[in-house]
This record gives structure tokens, sequence and C-alpha cells, in this order.
């Protein structure tokens, strides 16, 4: 075993002194440090913007209960070392000294409040401070203090208790999160809460178990809490508490996952093809250490041996080079970046060793190990091949084992199926239509000119070997198309997501009467606002005469729903009807459009009939259709909509919305003085974070692209370099036989061009194919196919792969045909 | 030290079978030099080849120091090489990664040498390649490539030296002074030689000519 080891590392090393193993060792190591820089970056990446967006949440993560939040999840979030605050949120009507009453959005927070993100709170002295309020204190929103006319240090009664005005909540970091609440807000201190009286059975309390820690211990209590949950209690995620946040992480995460494969796959075809050229060039060695009385068992086992020395040293090398890798997009980043910069973690690193292994197994090991079969007689006579029956096995082996490192890498199985079918299609169509085309370009070659005889003569003799390499090109150059198309998809659809002017507050409570008021206040102030839209609070008792249970009495199933209701003419834009059919303008019969989500909670479809209560009213309507809603638009959206005059029977209210620029802030204060009444949601907040999160996420896969283009064109000059040493002997004899350097070079940048061209064909072909199922199914993107790419996959392709191969192999017409011609 | 008999070698082509070697038998005794020759084509490398373990036959044996090739597979074929057979070819055959001295140490460390250094080191001295000794063999000429070679062949102490047209790549000078030193060694170390040749003063240093003609081996009156 030792003299294996020592043996195996003297071939090792006589092989890396002999230049032998430069392209297969850089491609291990390209393999080991594009996947270590990749998935570290994208851990570290996805971890800080999480981070960041969490504080939405003021946590990592919320328990919440209708209830107080039971002691048991408590303790084990203390156990977990898990850090912890609470908040217990409600509708109260406050006092004042004045004897000023109005109804307040009680937030009494507790423990480490916030845990993420800050308060931002301003003093009795004017001073501002990011402190939370002491027991006996409260802080009060802006407009309370103007509604209850209160002092600095007079008292105000949260129901029994009688608190002390100590200060203003200028902003809140999960003052968007569930808001739906009305009322400013009133900001007290937990300790409180028992001495308001407030909170009894059946009064509407949320209570919110805050959480934040490491990524793993958050998850991993998420993930015990998550079956102890009972009627009444959620758990809350910042995906989940802002769709618009969490469908771009989504996306964002999807492409980096994505890019991550693609390097992976990229790393594998540079792997075997290099390992390929080691094994034809080390076909001759083996003749003749066999002939010297090397078993095949010695040969395979020396090999095996060097290979995992090789592994070894690309995984320590890779690691390291994959580390800077990501340090410096990190720092490249880090202005961009929010907040401070996590660990990199362990992950990587193994995902990395485990790539190697995959790669050296799959890849790099067929071919070394079919030397085994060399037989000596080539010592003798040098046409003697290996038998080469293995070779399909190799392929399907290798090709499974990829699809297994993916899913294992990527965690999606429906991303891998994508790829792997664009590059089952690109391979199969590859290696027919390339067989299909190299034997009838002979015969075209056979009427053409001299370098085009040479050229295409070239291509046909390399038969087999020409197939291989433009399906290698084929595959890296479709790679690379299906994520520079995914990549614009992604990036045009985020721009057309929030573009300039979306609206950025809510204001509710509108009386019908403030209607004209309300708009010409914005006309004065010179703010465009949106359409008005009915709203009034309503619940669905039954279904075809079926009474729903309620929500209180729990169970699985439909239950009684309330919502907002709202009525029109016509469909809210980017609504689209799945089933039944939108109204008449002006129908008076009595009929209803629901949202496909809520239409499953209350278990309706199209055609049953609703008993719908509004206040004390009850009624009947006929649901006409179901719509899907975009939740990301921002725009107002509604689960129940009706004909504007079945709704216009009930007392209700109006909402809108509208757009402010960053410098018309002081409008909402004059609005608030002049309408008291009045709710406005600010969402500029959340808007702004998220244009931050795109434009964030956009330069982080602008820079991965980068990378994995630099990877992409690795395979490419390693596929090229793959067939120098064959052209460098014919080079030799034709340029001994009088040809002139630029008939050679001519003749080779031909060759490159065709099989480029094949390839770009090729490459377009399976990058629509994938490209087509990663939009429209993983990435939820409209897909367009792209067919200014079918020229562009052929000329690009011919250009590419024709000038880096006659690039590459320059060095056949430099090489004195002398030298080579004695070497053989 | 070598028989064989009824040794036949077919190969299919594309127009049937061929018939490239017919029913050969032959006997070379312990420490016998002997030539084979014949016109290109004949089948001169193919019974080499055969003879040296690198092929195995269609019909017939070749029973080598007392074993019969046909009873062993390819890797207790690689084992006797090992153990018996020695090599010069042609086209020497060196691998262009090693060095001179590693180039000699190669079979050496194959069959399990100790003292492959030392031994390597001593033959190259005879074949007068010690000052050589760390170079590559594209900065060797082709003479010193040879001697490399038959260094390499010699210093595994084998029983049978199979030569393969071994001046067939150097000028008539120089391919003198090889096989002079070919003859030397193969004295000193009582090796049996079975030399491949189209030369025929080369195929006169030895003790028996055996001619190849259409498949067929006749000794040279």
């Amino acid at each position: 075993m030792a003299a294996l080891l020592g043996s195996s590392l003297r071939l090792l090393l006589r092989d890396w002194r002999g230049g032998e193993l430069g392209v297969l060792f850089s491609a291990l190591i390209l393999a080991v440090s594009l996947v270590v820089g990749i998935s570290g970056f994208v851990n570290r990446l996805q971890i800080n913007l999480e981070r960041e967006s969490s504080r939405f949440l003021a946590a990592d993560l919320v328990v919440s209960t209708a209830d107080r939040t039971p002691e048991s999840f408590i303790a084990r979030a203390a156990e977990s070392g898990l850090a912890r605050g609470e908040t217990v949120t409600f509708s109260s009507m406050v006092v004042s000294e004045s004897d000023e009453m109005f109804l307040a959005s009680v937030k009494a927070v507790g423990g480490a409040y916030p845990l993420r993100g800050s308060l931002e709170i301003e003093d009795t002295n004017g001073q501002l401070t990011a402190n939370q309020p002491n027991p006996g204190e409260v802080l009060l929103a802006d407009r309370l203090v103007q509604q209850l006319n209160v002092l600095p240090g007079q008292r105000v009664w949260v129901g029994d208790a009688e608190l002390v005005y100590a200060g203003k909540v200028i902003s809140e970091p999960d003052g968007t999160s569930g808001f739906f609440g009305y009322g400013p807000r009133l900001m007290m201190h937990t300790a409180d809460i028992e001495a308001t009286g407030v909170i009894q059975p059946g009064s509407r309390v949320t209570f919110r178990l805050l959480i934040s820690g490491s990524p793993d211990q958050v998850s991993e209590f998420a993930d015990w809490v998550r079956p102890q949950l009972v009627q009444g209690q959620r758990l809350l995620t910042v995906e989940e508490s802002q769709p618009g946040i969490g469908a771009t992480l989504d996306r964002a995460r999807g492409f980096l996952l994505l890019a991550g494969s693609l390097g992976v796959m990229l790393a594998a075809a540079a792997i075997l093809v290099a390992a390929r050229r080691f094994g034809e060039r080390h076909t001759d060695h083996v003749a003749v250490m066999k002939s010297l009385g090397a078993t095949s068992t010695t040969i395979r086992n020396l090999y095996a041996a060097s290979l995992g020395w090789l592994g070894i040293a690309a995984i320590l090398i890779g690691s390291v080079l994959g580390w800077l890798a990501q340090s410096a997009m990190f720092i490249a980043l880090a202005e961009q970046l929010p907040g401070e910069i996590n660990e990199i973690g362990v992950s990587p690193y193994i995902t990395g060793a485990v790539t190697a292994l995959v790669c050296i197994g799959f890849f790099a090991w067929p071919p070394l190990a079919r030397l085994g079969l060399v037989s000596p007689l080539r010592v003798l006579r040098r046409e003697t091949t290996i038998a080469g029956s293995q070779r399909a096995l190799d392929l399907v082996l290798g090709t499974l084992s990829l699809a297994g490192l993916m899913i294992w890498y990527s965690k999606d199985v429906f991303l891998t199926s994508a790829l792997m079918g664009g590059i089952a299609v690109t391979v199969g169509l590859g290696f027919l239509g390339a067989r299909a085309l190299l034997s009838s370009s002979r015969q075209l070659g056979s009427r053409a000119g001299s370098v085009w005889r040479l050229a295409l003569a070239g291509m046909q003799r390399r038969g087999v070997n020409s197939a291989f390499q433009i399906v290698i090109f084929g595959v890296a150059i479709m790679l690379l198309l299906v994520l520079v198309s995914v990549r614009t998809s992604l990036l045009d659809q985020w721009r057309l997501q929030l573009p300039e002017g979306t609206p950025n507050h809510y204001l509710l409570n509108v009386a019908p009467q403030e209607a004209d008021l309300i708009n010409d206040f914005f006309t004065d102030k010179n703010v465009e606002v949106g359409r008005l839209y009915p709203s009034t609070r309503g619940r669905v008792m039954a279904v075809n005469e079926t009474p729903l249970p309620t929500w209180e009495i729990g169970q699985e199933g439909p239950r009684q729903q309330e919502a907002n209701f709202t009525s029109g003419a016509v469909m809210p834009e980017g609504n689209v009807v799945l089933d039944g059919e939108w109204w008449q303008p002006g129908t008076t019969e009595s009929i209803v459009s629901l949202e496909e989500g809520f239409a499953q909670e209350i278990g309706a479809e199209v055609d049953d009939v609703l008993t719908l209560r509004i206040a004390a009213n009850e009624f009947e309507a006929r649901v006409a259709n179901i719509r899907e809603v975009d939740w990301e638009s921002m725009q107002p959206n509604f689960f129940v909509i009706f004909p504007t005059e079945v709704l216009s029977r009930y007392p209700g209210m109006l909402l809108t919305s509208f757009y402010l620029e960053p410098g018309q802030k002081p409008v909402i204060g004059d609005l608030i003085d002049d309408f008291p009444t009045l709710t406005v949601i600010e969402l500029d907040v959340v808007i702004d974070e998220i244009r931050a999160i795109v434009d964030q996420v956009s330069q982080a896969i602008e820079l991965v692209l980068m990378i994995i283009m630099v990877a992409g064109a690795l395979v490419l000059i390693a596929g090229v370099t793959a067939s120098v040493d064959e052209r460098l002997h014919e080079s030799a004899i034709l340029r001994a036989l009088g040809a002139r350097r630029g008939r050679i070079l001519g003749a080779i940048a031909i060759e490159f061009s065709m099989m480029g061209a094949i390839a770009g064909l090729l490459a377009v072909v399976g990058a629509e194919l994938s490209g087509w199922l990663l939009q429209t199914q993983m990435l939820e993107l409209d897909y367009q196919p792209g067919w200014i790419l079918w020229p562009f996959g052929l000329v690009l392709g011919a250009l590419v792969i024709g000038g880096l191969g006659t690039y590459t192999c320059r060095r056949v017409v430099s090489v004195p045909p002398i030298q080579v011609l004695r070497e053989v | 030290m070598i028989t064989t008999s009824q040794l036949t070698k077919r190969v299919s082509t594309a127009d049937g079978d061929l018939e490239i070697l017919r029913g050969i038998a032959l006997e070379i005794k312990r420490g016998e030099t002997a030539a084979i020759v014949g016109a290109s084509g004949s089948g001169k490398s193919t019974l080499l080849g055969l003879l040296a373990g690198l092929d195995v036959s269609t019909e017939g044996d070749v029973v080598i120091d007392g074993t019969s090739l046909a009873s062993l597979d390819e890797d207790e074929r690689a084992l006797l090489r090992a153990d018996k057979i020695g090599f010069v070819f042609q086209s020497f055959q060196l691998l262009p990664a090693l060095t001179a001295l590693e180039n000699v140490m190669l079979p050496l460390e194959l069959s399990g040498a100790s003292d492959s250094d030392q031994r390597a080191r001593d033959f190259l001295d005879r074949v007068g390649l010690s000052e050589r000794r760390d170079h590559y063999p594209r900065t060797l000429s082709g003479g010193e490539q040879q001697r490399v070679a038959i260094a390499r062949a010699f210093a595994s102490e084998p029983l049978i030296l199979f030569a393969d047209e071994p001046t067939g790549n150097l000028d008539t000078a120089t391919g003198a002074k090889i096989i002079d030193l070919l003859f030397a060694l193969n004295t000193e170390q009582g090796t049996t030689l079975v030399l491949v040749t189209h030369d025929m003063s080369l195929a006169a240093r030895c003790g028996r000519q055996l001619v190849m003609q259409a498949g067929e081996l006749e000794e040279a009156s």
C-alpha cells in the first residue's frame, strides 16, 4: 500500500513535470473553487438579504398566536440560545388627561424587541433614540398626540392602566407587517399589559414571539415548532409577511442556484474533456508499462491513487481559491450590502469536496480506468485501440451522478430536470446532427477548394472526436445562453414589478361624502391619486345554504371568512379570470367575483350561491367568476368584488392609493390634519427596500454570470486544446510536404468555425427548451422564444469557437516540423 | 526456452479472414541468439508480439521457460514479462515525461525491486550515459535514446530479450554501435535474444537466422 502511494505520487509528479496534468488539474480546481465560491457567496448573500429584509418582521422568525405564547415555545427558544422578544397588539380606546378619547392601535413590546431593524423614537426633549418604552410609559404616534392633545409627562389611560406619555414613535421596523390594524400607534411595555385588563377571553389580541439567531438555529426552531401549531397559531417568515420581498428573494435564490448548478456542469464538462485527453496521452505510456510487465490491476491502482492525490490537492487549492473568490465578490458588493457580513460556514467546502469526488469518480476516472485495458501490443502496432464498449455506460452513469449532484446542490428536482432535458436534447441532436453533417460535408469538401477540403477532411477524420467536441461546445454555449436569457427576463420582470410611480401609500377609511374633498386636496398638492375603491368589511356565512363554521370553533376545511368587499364595473388591472366570466357594466344581478385562494378557503366554485353579511344585513350572491391576483403589484387588491350596483345598497367606506415623491412626505401630515379619521398606510419603506434588494441581487447576478462565463470559456479552451496534439502532428507533416502556414491555419479556422456554428445552433435548441421550462415553471416569468438567438447562436458559435480554436492551435504552425516529427 | 507449436494468427478484415501466421513451429534454446528476417508485412512483428505474450494466437501455443502462454490471462502474461522478458523497440518507446534514469528504473519499480535507483544508475553507466541521467528523451539523440532503451531492457536482467528492428530509426554508424552494445550485454548476461530485422548483416551476427515468408517460417540455410 505504502509502495503504491509512493509510486503513484512519483507518477503524478513526473506527469506534472511533463505538463501532462495541467488541464485536468485546473479543471478539477475550477470545479471545486466554482462550487465553493458560488455556494459560499449564495449562502452568505441569502443570509445577508434575509437578515436585511427580516427587519420587516423585527425578527428572523415570528410565532403569532391568538392566545398567550405557549411557555414551551419560549423555553425551547431559550434552550436553543435564540434571542427573543415579544409583542402584543390589539385595538383599544385611549383616554388623555384632557378627556380626549381615540381608538389606537396598541402594541406592547418586551424582551429584546426589536431583534432586527431599529426603533426610531423621539423622546420628550426632542432627542432621537432607539429605546423601547419603559414599564409605566407610553410612546405615541404623532397623530395620536394631536388627537389626544397630550403633553410630555401627562397621563394616558389604556383600559385600566395609567401610563405616562414619554415620547413619539417615529418609525418601527415591523410597522407594515399585518398592516390592517386601524388607528394610530400607541407603544407600551408588555409588563403593563396585565394592568390594562383589556385582555379577556374572546378579545381580539395578537401575541407574537420574536426569534432571531443563526440561520441553522432559527430553522431548527421553526422545524420544531411547526408541527405543534394549533388553530390560531402561525409561523411568520419574511417571505410570508412581505410577499413582494419574498418573491424577489425566491427568484434571486433560484437564479443563483441555477448559476451554481451550471457552474458544476461546466466544470464536469471540462473535467471530462481533460480526462479524456489525459487518458489518450497516456495510452502509449501504459502500453509500454504493460510490455514491461505491469498488470492491468497495477495500472488501475496506480492511476486511481494518482487521481486520489490529484483530488486532495484540487480540493485544498480549490477551497482556498473559492474562498478568495467569494470574499472578492463580497468586497466588490460591500457598499451595496447592508449589515455585517456573516461567516461562510463549512457547508460550501463540503459541497466543493463532494463535487470534486463525484467529478473524479464519474468523469475523470472512466477514461483512466480504461487505461487498464490498453493492449501491450500497441508498442508494436500503434493503431491497436482500446475496446470502447464501456463509453455509453460511462456517459449514462456520469449524467446520473451529475443529476444527483445538482439535486443535492440546488435541492430542486425541477431545475435539474429542466437543465438535463436541455442537455439531453443538445447531446442527442448533437451526436446525430454532427455525424450526419460530417458525412455530408466530406462530399461537399471534395468539390471545394483545397483549404476547405483540408478542413472538412480533418473534421471527418476525427469523426467521433469532432462530434464529441461539438457536443461539449454545444452544451457549454447552451448553459451560458440559458443563464443569460434567464437573467435578462429576471431583471426585466423586476423592473416591471415596481415601475416608477408605483403607489407607495394607501388611504383607508375614506367616507363617501369625503371623496370629492379628498380628490380636491390631492389636486391642490399636485399629487396623483388612484382610483377610489369602495371598501366594506363583510363576512361570508354560507355556501349553497350550508353554513360555514366560524374561526373560533376551528376545524380543518372551509370556514367563515371576513374580508374587505369592493365593487366595480371593470376588473382591476393585473387580475386574470380563471373560471367563469366578468360581468357587463351596469348589471344589477346579485353576483360576486372571488380571488382563487379565498374561494378555496370557503370551498366555493363558480355558480355556487354565497350567503354574505355586511353589518346586520344578510344577502345572497352567485359566484360569477374566480380571479387570480398579482399580490406583488403593490396595487390595492381585493378578495371579493361585486358589481357597483350591488354593493352600493350597503353602507361602506372607500380606499385608494397614491404615490408620493420622497420630498412630499409632509403632505401626509396635512392630510391627517384636514381629515383626522383617515388611516394612512406607508409602504414607501417596503418599496424602497424591495428596490434596494433588487439592485443588490442584480449586481450579484451580473457578477456570478461573469464567473460562469469564465468557466464556460475554460471548457471551450479545454475542448479546443484536446485536439492540439493530433493537429500538431498533422501540421508538421503538411508543412514538411510544403504547405504554407496560412493554408494550415485557414483550414483549422474553417474546421473550428464549422464546429462552432453547429454547436451554436444545437445550443440554441437546448437553451430554448431549458429556458422555456425554467422561466415558465420555476421562476414564473413570462417566456418569449428568442428567435434572434438562432442566427446569433450560429454566428457567435462560429466566431468564438473559430477564434478560440485558431488562437489555441497557432502553436501548431510555429513549432518546427522536425521537432514534432522527432518526438513521435 | 521458447517453443511454439502450430502457432496461427488470423484477423478479420473487410474482405474476410486474413491468415498472418500459418502453423509456425519453432524452438529457441537458452542463450541462443536468433534473427527473424523477412519483407515488410511478412508477419515478423506479429510473431514477435505472440512470442513475447503481447498478443494472443488464434491457434497453437507459445511455451516460455516451461510456461504455456495459452493458459495465462493478460495479467499473468504481464507478470511473466516483468519476470523474464525485456524489449528493445524500433521507436525506442521511452516515456517522454520521465528522465533517462526514471525510464530505466520503471521496469525495476514495476517488479518491486528495492535497489531500482542504484541498478538503473549502473546500467546507464554501462551504456555510457551517466552524464545524461537527468535528461528527458526529447533532449537525447536517437542513438542515446536507444541506449537508454537497452539499459532499461537489461536492467531487470531478463531471460529473454526481444528486439524489434533496433536499428531501424538510426543511421548506419550509430546503428552499428548500438548493435555492438546489445550483443556485448547479451553475451555478458547470457540472455536469449530474439531479434526482428530486415538487415541481413545484422541478422548474420545471430547464431540462427529464420526467414519469414507469407506467414511461414523457415530456417535459413
